[in-house]
């Protein structure tokens, strides 16, 4: 079965023989996500036929401290990651195939010494498999780690030149890249440091979801689209990012079980998800014709849409924005914490240490609401609405491009019964797909107007899963198409736009920091933020 | 031909979705295409006793037949113990053809005490987007005397459906509602809301002949002179004759003046019409089925007096007679109105009805000359 990328790139250039080298190779992203990848492009027969993963960390797990074969464990722990997480079910036959591909370097990222093993294991491991020295480097690491570890790459002569085609080192750098435009340029210049811009790779998994492909191929790919796609045609857009999950999990008995606030709290949604996925999206929904597939042609059309973004000022920072956090509520029919309970029981009882001042009275933000504007001929006067929030009531993410409303004559004419307005929804998760809503007349004698919905659905279109996000980043990393990879000029933008923000809120703390019950579509200002426009916010 | 599998067991409420996609494609027979779900909107119904969600259970295969939807059957016992929410799930198939079928999903929600209050949070993670949500409400109290519980669950209705048959206390309902009516309906620029009495859709079939009765076309000055109107009704049907009155005298333009209610047997009002005073008795038969079975409406035609009996004479036709002139009566045919086909109709019926709510601000009126007397 080929894996096959719509956007060439992925697809006309094939993964190189290469060694993938995964920094947190038994942390909890390589086990479910990593791994469980690598082994899907295993049985899809796509991985170059060189080809080994060795992985590099110390052991995140107490099986793995005590193992004495750190082979054996690695192998052990993907098993139990690909059973669980794997797209496809395991195989025996596949699984010993992928097994035999699979290493274990335990150390330090800020042990030289480590570097070294390192460094002699992926000789052993290339001589065995027949790779000619190229390496990608998976950073699945704490941001804090990414710049000791890219410098002790370097200095143990781990990162071939630039311009290196057949041993070639390719880095792969997970979000966030910084806090604020100031730590990003210090993450983007500490990794350059090491390797040059053509050999990083800034992933965001968003970006490889087959849907956010299809928006290309959509837009560009069929006639009817691309002529309605401008303010003309379009009244607004809606991107949503709607988590079901809060940031703790717990057992039945109200024990966390696990919990994300190490990482999430002071860092909140729009860090989290609108300075990245969301802007992102929007990039690929508003970009103009690129010239051509290139990697770059692509992302200067997308960076592009990030320059023409309206730049928030302090002063219609309220009207624009709205920032809120979960308290208690219901999620399947449970009652769930609200977030400042969940801080303080994860510093209470899960880390065991004192909540930092701060953190008491956290103004974190779970949720966010944006009006954006992209202040160009295309687009001059569409606002692009953004929300994403944790504990919503459903995991959904779509974007809905919806279209202006017909004159109010004929069908429209009666104020009593409008007609709903015809609208596109591309839904990137759960289920991949596409819809379009339109008005239909019902049948009968009458002249009666219905809603109906044409859906497109992959697994239904297509017969099998699509493969996941990582899959296909992970390939074209291999490939050396960096067309889904945030360029450095594209993080820098995208936080030039939330930076103003996110100080604004510092000043105002928790001031103005509404608050929204779990289980719910966010607070009421929200729906007031889109409402004073005359429109409202999807059912999802 | 529909049928709706077994009553399978509770799950939880995390894995509905992989539940009901397991069971439609366990509905695939052999050799068949893949089984197609289909669905017009969202369909929520509550009713908050035992008995009557199995009523509407078995409704359902019938409902999804007329209208393809997603159902959500909450089934709240505020008086019971309280526990979580828990959920059964099952699809009702029909055939399409001979290797084809399609399907509704049904979820079935229960919850008990306090836990009552939270089915909106469970209903609203299941409700498929960009389709149009009905609410069906379906519980013992007047949605007017509904409170918190509708509000929630109506959060993104466009369709709000009650029917005020067999209410027990009919002027407060009828005036709660009327009340809610206005408050219920709202318009924005992009949403809106209509509500809908399945008793109002049991009348449109006499409201039809009595408006071709009175047509000035074929009766001239009949309609000013109406003088009396009695109307028989079975039990359980006073509202149904309540709202016949009210749209009557919204339409020939009568206020009322008095009422005086005798419980379960007869309610009389006086209206002033333009041109005299108007008699109206609404009486409760012993027994029968919950329909109006009869309208009699004293008049005048060629300046004679006249009276003109409207009679239900079976399940599927009104007829028309002029008392005291040999005539073969004019006949009506009523479609089928079991509740599962009123609801069917009225989830692609969503245009606003302004008649209905300007006919529930007068039967509002009529409710207070009742609670003065």
């Amino acid at each position: 079965m080929a894996l096959e990328n719509p956007v060439p790139g992925g697809g006309a250039r094939p993964p190189q023989p290469c060694v993938l080298v995964i920094f947190g190779g038994d942390g909890h992203l390589s086990w479910s996500k990593l791994l469980p990848a690598v082994y899907n492009l295993n049985v899809d027969g796509v991985l170059p036929s060189h080809f080994a993963v060795v992985c590099f960390g110390l052991p995140s797990t107490e099986a793995g401290t005590k193992a004495a074969d750190p082979d054996a464990y690695l192998r052990d722990r993907a098993k139990d990651g690909i059973q669980r997480f794997s797209r496809q079910p395991l195989n025996p036959g596949h699984w010993e195939d992928f097994a035999r591909s699979l290493f274990f370097v335990p150390g330090s990222f800020g042990d030289a010494a480590a570097y070294e093993k390192l460094k002699a294991r992926l000789k052993t491991v290339e001589a065995q498999f027949g790779i000619p020295g190229s390496r990608v480097y998976y950073l699945a690491v704490p941001p804090g780690l990414v710049a000791a570890s890219v410098s002790h790459l370097r200095d143990a002569g781990l990162v071939s030149g630039p311009d290196e085609q057949r041993a070639f080192s390719r880095v792969i750098v997970e979000k966030p890249i910084g806090r604020d435009l100031k730590s990003a340029r210090e993450v983007i210049q500490n990794v350059a440091a090491a390797f040059a811009e053509g050999q990083t790779y800034r992933i965001d998994h968003y970006l490889g979801k087959e849907t956010v492909q299809n928006l290309l191929v959509l837009r560009f790919a069929n006639s009817i689209f691309e002529p309605l796609w401008n303010q003309k045609y379009i009244d607004h857009v809606q991107i949503t990012v709607a988590e079901e999950e809060g940031i703790s999990n717990f057992d039945e008995d109200g024990k966390m079980t696990s919990s994300r606030v190490g990482y999430y709290e002071g860092v909140g949604a729009l860090r989290d998800m609108v300075q990245n996925h969301m802007l992102q999206v929007l990039c690929i929904v508003a970009m103009e014709p690129p010239h051509s597939l290139e990697p770059d042609v692509v992302r200067d059309a997308k960076v592009n849409v990030l320059h023409c973004l309206r730049p928030m000022r302090p002063g219609t920072i309220k009207e624009n924005v709205v920032r809120a956090q979960y308290i208690e509520g219901y999620e399947h029919g449970r009652r769930v914490k609200g977030y400042r309970h969940e801080v303080r029981q994860y510093f209470e009882e899960f880390v065991k240490k004192p909540i930092p001042p701060e953190s008491v009275h956290s103004a974190t933000e779970t949720y966010v609401a944006l009006r954006a504007f992209v202040d160009n001929w295309r687009w001059a006067g569409v606002p692009f609405y953004l929300r994403t929030g944790k504990r919503l009531p459903k995991r959904a993410s779509e974007v809905a491009i919806q279209f202006k409303e017909v004159p109010q004559v004929l069908f429209n004419a009666n104020p009593e019964t409008p007609l709903e307005p015809t609208v596109l929804t591309l839904r990137v998760q759960p289920e991949e797909g596409l819809a379009m809503r339109l008005v239909s007349k019902l049948p009968g004698p009458k002249v009666r107007f219905y809603p109906v919905k044409m859906e497109f659905n992959y697994i239904s279109a297509f017969g099998r899963s699509s493969p996941e996000a990582y899959e296909r980043l992970i390939l074209d990393v291999m490939a050396g198409d960096a067309t889904n990879f945030m360029r450095a000029d594209a993080v820098e933008t995208a936080w030039k736009f939330v930076v103003p923000i996110l100080e604004y809120w510092e000043r105002e703390r928790a001031r103005d920091l509404p608050e929204y019950q779990c289980g719910t579509w966010g607070p009421i200002e929200a729906d007031r933020l889109i409402e004073r426009d005359g429109r409202t916010w999807r059912t999802l | 031909m529909s049928s709706a599998t077994a009553l399978p067991a509770p799950i939880p409420l995390s894995k509905i979705e992989q539940e009901l996609g397991q069971q439609v494609r366990e509905a695939q027979g052999a050799g068949e295409e893949p089984v197609q779900r289909v669905r017009m909107s969202n369909l929520v119904v509550y009713c908050d006793d035992e008995a009557r969600a199995t009523e509407i259970a078995a409704q359902v295969p019938e409902i999804v037949a007329v209208h393809p939807a997603r159902v959500l059957l909450l089934i709240g016992d505020p008086s019971g113990p309280d526990g979580p929410v828990t959920a059964t799930t099952s699809v009702c198939c029909h055939r399409l053809r001979a290797d084809r079928q399609a399907c509704s999903e049904v979820v079935t929600l229960r919850a008990g005490g306090s836990a009552v209050e939270t089915l909106h949070f469970a209903a609203r993670s299941l409700v498929i987007g960009d389709l149009p949500m009905n609410l069906w409400w379906a519980g013992k109290e007047p949605p007017g005397l509904a409170g918190t519980l509708l509000y929630n669950l109506a959060e993104n209705a466009q369709q709000i459906i009650y029917d005020s048959i067999g209410w027990v206390d009919p002027a407060h309902g009828v005036s709660t509602t009327a009340a809610w009516l206005e408050h219920a309906e709202r318009t924005t620029a992009s949403r809106w809301r209509v509500a809908s009495d399945l008793n109002w859709r049991r009348l449109k079939y006499w409201r039809r002949l009595l408006s071709q009765a009175l047509d000035p076309g074929s009766a001239p000055g009949a309609a000013e002179a109406v003088s009396v109107v009695v109307v028989e009704h079975g039990p359980h049907a006073v509202v149904q004759a309540w709202e016949l009155i009210s749209w009557l005298a919204q339409q020939l333009d009568w206020s009322v003046q008095t009422g005086k209610v005798q419980p379960n047997v007869e309610i009389d009002w006086d209206f002033a019409s333009p041109t005299r005073p108007v008699r109206v008795r609404v009486r409760r038969l012993e027994s029968g089925p919950p329909w109006i079975h009869l309208v009699r409406l004293e008049s005048q035609l060629s300046d004679k007096p006249a009276a003109l009996n409207v009679l239900r004479e079976s399940e599927e036709r009104l007829s028309i007679t002029l008392e005291g002139v040999p005539s073969e009566p004019r006949t009506m045919t009523i479609p089928p109105q079991s509740p599962a086909e009123l609801v069917g109709r009225q989830l692609s019926d969503r245009e606003r009805d302004p008649v209905f709510r300007d006919s529930m601000a007068v039967a509002r009126l009529l409710a207070e000359t009742l609670f003065s007397y």
